[in-house]
């Protein structure tokens, strides 16, 4: 018997665009997990120190490294609707170095654990500056089992009771965004928005002069999306029973799920910024202290309040999108079923919150730069994989790519993903700018 | 041109990303010289030329 999922896409496909692309909401999912994932401590704190020092002008950047992007996500859909696993894909044809190592157990379980880290500093904080301007003092000290406990019971429930689990995880990073866009779009009610400025810095690109421009340029549009976003997006469509008809809803997905979320989100943290640090002349380094500083600079008390609450949902949705993308790739490597009721799926799953330890220690260094440099090195490598595995006809058959234009996209992705590899290689000789 | 078709390990479509990734290289150690004090600009055309050669090449989909 076809599943009730099948019978309402054939009756999407029917209907005139609008009332179909609400439909495809409704349906949609992982495209929003990966939003919820990307949309990071780090991607944020890059978002507000662009606005803090160039006002609008970079703005542009968002939509073109998101976009550049959306060329491996549509990889990753067809291999998804073809019913086919990207890191067994990748062992099957270039071997477990590049699938079960570099995608799965590094370029995924190691980063999801790593920068964990950095979730839990900025969400303990943020629960402290939030318990402050309500009148209650609950340090980060304590606060953090609170945010553990949370985002367990977040990260557990992803595939509790079958698909209703994976159903509920995927409606909590909906909420989330929408709780990013109220706060975030209230913020920027309260300081108004220069349309000519902000119109100009979207669709005029504008870097900062010599080799920094060169930098931000390479590390944005290459490092919008990055290797695990691509798992989750092919794992949590395989979780969802995605296959050769869901392809059109994986597209949508991946446009109205992780672009706009993402575009919107980024714009409206940065022209917070540029109205205000911008304009004011301040250049704090840190998140913590970005949002320190802008809170003065809101003036009423609802505005404050609102802004934590939106950025809290910023570290809490990414804590729990990496747990779950983290388990999972742990037993793509291992080549174990994903059955998560079982205890090995638990542990794998909340390998992250090891990351409470940021309260007290900041993220430990070594493993840090061994993993930056790793990512650096293989990530333009795992990429090169999926796009011979896109364009072989011995891996997914008359699935593979017809589209010179996909490819086109696929190879400027590459490129920039080189880029970054020898960046860095030239970081190490002294080669690259001071 | 066939980029299927194998040559030693690899196929074409494989060994075109390997010179893309050099021809990459190129045109990045071209592009410190050039911002730098405007040196490098052989090295800088030479990348650029092989990379959007391999970027347009390998852009075609298999038959």
């Amino acid at each position: 018997m076809e599943s009730p999922e099948l019978v309402e896409l054939r009756r999407l496909r029917a209907l005139p665009p609008l009332r179909r692309w609400l439909g495809y909401f409704q349906l949609g999912g992982p495209g929003f997990m990966d939003a919820a994932l990307t949309l990071g401590a780090g991607t944020l704190t890059a978002a507000m120190l662009s606005g803090a020092r160039f006002g609008y002008k970079t703005a542009w950047l968002l939509w073109v490294s998101m976009g550049l992007g959306l060329f491996m996500m549509a990889a990753m859909a067809r291999f998804t609707t073809r019913g086919q696993g990207a890191v067994a894909l990748q062992n099957r044809h270039h071997g477990w170095l590049v699938g079960s190592l570099m995608t799965a157990l590094v370029g995924t379980a190691a980063v999801a654990i790593i920068f964990n880290y950095g979730q839990y500093s900025l969400g303990t904080h943020l629960i402290e500056s939030l318990a402050a301007r309500v009148g209650f003092h609950f340090p980060r000290q304590v606060n953090w089992v609170l945010y553990m406990a949370v985002t367990s019971w977040l990260t557990l429930s992803y595939g509790r009771g079958g698909r209703r689990g994976i159903r509920f995880v995927e409606t909590y990073m909906k909420l989330s965004i929408a709780v990013m866009f109220v706060a975030f779009g209230a913020c920027l009610f309260v300081t108004g928005v220069n349309w000519p400025a902000a119109l100009r810095g979207l669709f005029v690109p504008w870097l900062p002069p010599g080799g920094y421009g060169l930098d931000i340029f390479v590390a944005s549009s290459a490092a919008a999306i990055g290797v695990m976003d691509w798992f989750l997006f092919n794992q949590a469509g395989l979780a969802r029973g995605w296959g050769r008809e869901h392809e059109p809803l994986a597209r949508f997905d991946m446009s109205f799920g992780l672009f706009l979320p993402f575009v919107i989100v980024n714009f409206l943290v940065l022209a917070v910024f540029a109205e205000t640090l911008f304009v004011s002349g301040a250049h704090p380094e840190t998140a913590q202290e970005l949002a320190a500083a802008l809170e003065p600079l809101l003036g009423s008390t609802w505005a404050p309040i609102l802004f934590y609450i939106g950025f809290l949902a910023v570290p809490i949705s990414t804590t729990v999108g990496m747990s779950i993308a983290g388990a999972m790739a742990i037993h793509e490597a291992f080549g174990w079923e994903h059955d998560t009721s079982r205890w090995r799926w638990r542990a794998a799953a909340l390998l992250p919150q090891v990351g409470f330890l940021a309260v007290w220690y900041p993220r430990p260094v070594f493993l840090v730069i061994a993993i930056g440099a790793f990512l650096s090195l293989t990530d333009n490598i795992v990429a090169w994989s999926f796009y011979l595995l896109l364009n072989d006809e011995n891996a997914i058959g008359e699935g593979r790519s017809h589209s010179r234009f996909w490819n086109l996209g696929l190879m400027l992705q590459v490129t920039l993903l080189n880029s970054i590899a020898i960046i860095y290689v030239f970081n190490r000789l002294g080669w690259w700018f001071e | 041109m066939r980029l299927e078709q194998r040559i030693g390990p690899a196929s074409l479509r494989a060994w075109g990303l390997v010179l893309n990734f050099f021809a990459n290289g190129l045109l990045l150690y071209g592009a410190i010289g050039y911002v730098s004090d405007g040196s490098r600009v052989g090295a800088l055309g030479i990348g650029a030329l092989v990379s959007l050669s391999c970027v347009l090449l390998l852009s075609s989909p298999s038959r």
